[in-house]
């Protein structure tokens, strides 16, 4: 297998969902795929490309949210990121947790921190965040604000 | 203090609590107890639990999970114990310090005796703290006699 034969495969099944292709460079290749057809985008490149879900992340842009799930096909060193935009007034995301069970912790851990909705997810309980924190609050957002009021900013010198 | 202390001093057991550390200070701290550094000649060892130890030695920038867990563990020290900070982020958390996550630093929340500034301290520097905290305890404890 080599890189473009990949390539062409991608750009040959997803035809309908692929919103643009970057290049970047021989080991990383950014596809942005429309937020509706993720789940065949990932079935495509999981289960019938053999490629390694390696890692989501959520990226807040300001004026819209970012999802990147990083796919990597480790023969050739390939590194493939599906992008995924998403409107700040509407934060939903098919799951792909039912697909991999890789996609689990990442999917809790982008809903608490930043407060993505992900439809059909199996579990989805806080992860990382502690008991007292508010409901609502998301603390990667652009626009967070300090809740706590007994929390000490400054070095006390 | 009282004369307790004084004599669990003699030979004091530290126990090792990392607070949400990235692990370079829990790094330093094990290589106090390597042939190179060896604390032991103090006396000093190394307590699997911390109702064996007689002093308490705290990494980490004590994140909002953590700080129930410390709480709970300075409960169990067999008092009199002396509590050390180690490091930057268990001082005044470092780069942490506008973190979500890190909202109290860890003298805010429980009594410290002893702080070891460094990112990470270097073992010298872990043992030189201990030591001088040893000798002001039994300094005191002397001249009260």
């Amino acid at each position: 297998m080599d890189r473009d034969p990949v390539l062409k495969e991608i750009r040959q099944k997803l035809k309908d969902d692929i919103l643009d292709v970057f290049d970047k460079s021989a080991k990383r290749v950014y596809i942005g795929i429309k937020p509706e057809s993720i789940r065949k985008a990932a079935q495509c490149l999981f289960k019938d490309m053999g490629a390694r879900f390696n890692i989501a992340s959520g990226v807040d842009v300001r004026d819209r949210m970012e999802i990147l799930y990083h796919f990597t096909f480790e023969d050739i060193n390939l590194l493939v990121s599906l992008r995924v935009t998403l409107p700040k007034d509407k934060l939903e995301i098919e799951s792909l947790a039912p697909l991999f069970e890789g996609a689990n912790w990442i999917e809790r851990e982008m809903n608490e921190l930043l407060g993505i909705t992900f439809k059909g997810h199996p579990d989805m309980r806080r992860l990382l965040l502690p008991e007292e924190w508010p409901q609502g609050v998301y603390p990667l957002r652009c626009d967070y604000k300090e809740w706590d009021k007994d929390a000490v900013r400054d070095r006390g010198v | 203090m009282g004369t307790k202390l004084e004599a669990l001093l003699k030979s004091p057991w530290v126990f090792h609590l990392s607070t949400g550390s990235c692990n370079n200070c829990d790094i330093e701290v094990l290589d106090c107890l390597t042939p190179r550094f060896d604390i032991e000649r103090f006396g000093m060892l190394l307590a699997g639990s911390i109702k064996h130890a007689d002093v308490l030695l705290v990494t980490g920038s004590c994140n909002r999970k953590s700080v129930a867990r410390l709480k709970r563990l300075y409960e169990q020290v067999p008092k009199p114990c002396l509590v050390v900070a180690i490091g930057e982020c268990s001082l005044s958390r470092g780069m942490f310090i506008h973190s979500y996550n890190c909202p109290v630093p860890l003298d805010k929340i429980i009594p410290v005796d002893v702080y070891i500034p460094g990112c990470p301290p270097k073992p010298e520097a872990i043992i030189a703290g201990v030591v001088k905290l040893i000798e002001r305890v039994q300094e005191k404890a002397a001249a009260k006699k």
